[in-house]
């Protein structure tokens, strides 16, 4: 995927979220963005997901600009997926029926075809035989796991991921690592806000670190962790590798 | 239940069986030579058709209530600020001022002006339609608050995960914010049904021939007492009740699922 965002800005009230945020990215399977809480970046995530207007600034993803209408924006989170640090299932509904119905209502077809395509998802990441349970009767991990694979069924052109193993203990957190991780090495266009620093460090081509509302610092990961130049982000860094 | 629980529950049922009991022979025995069954069963055709209309208003008021509710829910949400201002002062005068007021004021100084001439001529019982308008404008008002409660209490993530799947916003209502909040507000919902239910007897004061109008005209010419009274009561109960065991069903159903 091909990123440019230029002095990007997003307020809530006095809050600057976002700093006037710029980051260009050639070509990238995974882009990580890492950072202090309250950093900005789930803001950055959900304007470039689509889910956040900007008050200021230009977005290009893939040579073309952001939508800014209300339909377009629509049309545009239609063609990717999202996925938050938790909640992300609609509770009334079983973990099949939560992949089926957007592939019905939003994607238009019909129930049978969603329905196939709903188990093929389930089933490419082994959650099959959970697929007619509710999300309250599934794990934390499990609960991520149909999210993720609701939000591919569809294949997005690019994922977001918003922290998203934040919620789960190490042992749901390495299932949906590794979830993720099988996904990039498919091919999958990918964007996620983390705080695993291993995992970034493995699976990311780059890296950006977000503070403060702007990008610090984005480089490959070998560079990033190696070498950080500026410095919030050694500070950061070695707070978060210390233990 | 322990020993103690027992008697103790054994002598309140006792009491409070005595206490009726010694009522029901006072009241009995003040009337019970007067009661006369076959007096009720004379009337049984006014009584019948009342107990219709009353049946009829009840489903057609639940229905506009319904409507009602949902534009004023809409209004309360809408994005613009005098909407969502006028709607609430409107909801506010509605739900602090009794329903008879409304009834009164609302037929004889507002509808019957305006439409009853025109009603009449297409056939309508002018009385019977506005009283239902007027019904379900108040019920749904408070039907309205019920379902702004649910739809508020569904937290922000609901509506996020909708929204980046896709879903339009009438989708995301449709499909992911109602069928949460109305397991919500069921039990509330079913509580003003049985309200409205109740609260149709009211139309009596603009002159529509519902149960408790044609029970009390009833009433009054055959100096009627319990034979009038009791088949009033069991009339409307018979109407409630099953609202009443639906929304406790519903409610069990739910509460199993989530
Ligand atoms: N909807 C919102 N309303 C008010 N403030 C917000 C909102 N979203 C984010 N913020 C604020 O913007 C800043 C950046 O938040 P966020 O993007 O969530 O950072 P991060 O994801 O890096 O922790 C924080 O100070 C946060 O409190
Ligand atoms: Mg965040």
């Amino acid at each position: 995927m091909k990123l440019e965002v230029d002095s990007l800005a997003r307020c809530f009230g006095t809050t600057r979220a976002l700093d006037g945020i710029s980051l260009s990215v050639e070509s990238a399977r995974v882009l990580t963005l890492i950072g202090p809480s309250g950093g900005g970046k789930s803001t950055l995530l959900r304007v470039l997901g689509g889910l956040e207007t900007p008050d200021s600034g230009t977005v290009m993803v893939n040579g073309a600009a952001l939508a800014t209408t209300a339909a377009e924006l629509q049309a545009y989170r239609r063609s990717n997926g999202f996925l938050f640090q938790q909640f992300n299932l609609f509770p009334h509904l079983t973990a099949l029926r939560n992949i089926s119905l957007p592939l019905e209502v939003v994607h238009g077809h019909d129930p049978a075809t969603a329905q196939t395509l709903a188990e093929a998802a389930l089933s490419r990441f082994g959650l099959l035989e959970h697929a007619h349970k509710l999300p309250a009767q599934l794990s934390g991990g499990q609960q991520q796991r149909v999210g993720i694979a609701r939000a591919v069924a569809r294949k997005p052109a690019i994922l977001f991921l918003d922290e998203p193993t934040s919620a789960l203990d190490p042992e749901m957190t390495a299932e949906v690592l590794e979830l993720i991780q099988e996904l990039a090495e498919q091919g999958q266009d990918i964007i996620l806000s983390t705080h695993e620093m291993g995992f970034a460090r493995a699976v990311a081509d780059q890296v950006a670190f977000i503070a403060a509302g702007r990008v610090e610092e984005l480089a490959s990961p070998a560079d990033l962790f190696a070498h950080p130049r500026s410095e919030v982000c050694r500070r950061f860094l070695s707070k978060v590798m210390r233990y | 239940m322990n020993r103690r629980t027992l008697i103790a529950n054994l002598a309140a049922a006792i009491g409070i069986a005595v206490a009726l009991g010694w009522l029901f022979t006072l009241v009995f025995g003040m009337l019970g030579a007067q009661t006369d069954w076959s007096k009720a069963w004379e009337y049984r055709e006014t009584l019948w058709r009342g107990w219709l209309v009353t049946l009829g208003i009840s489903f057609a008021a639940l229905a506009g209530s319904v409507v009602f509710g949902l534009l004023f829910l809409l209004g309360q949400r809408s994005s613009l600020v005098v909407v969502r201002w006028c709607c609430r002062a409107f909801l506010e005068f509605v739900r602090d001022t009794p329903l008879l007021v409304h009834l009164l004021f609302g037929y004889f100084v507002i509808f019957a002006p305006l439409v009853s001439r025109p009603l009449a001529d297409a056939g309508w019982d002018d009385k019977l339609v506005i009283g239902i308008l007027l019904l379900s404008l108040f019920e749904g008002a408070y039907l309205g608050e019920i379902l702004r409660g649910g739809v508020e209490s569904i937290p922000k993530t609901q509506w996020e995960s909708a929204r980046a799947v896709g879903f339009s916003p009438y989708q995301v209502y449709r499909h992911v914010i109602f069928p949460q909040a109305l397991r919500r507000v069921l039990p509330a919902m079913a509580g003003l049904f049985v309200s409205l239910i109740k609260d149709s007897s009211l139309l009596n004061v603009i002159g529509v021939a519902e149960y408790f109008y044609n029970t009390r005209n009833f009433i009054s010419r055959s100096y009627a007492g319990l034979e009038g009274y009791v088949p009033l009561a069991l009339g409307y109960l018979v109407l409630t009740l099953p609202v009443a065991w639906l929304s406790h069903w519903l409610e069990k159903r739910f509460r199993h699922e989530t």
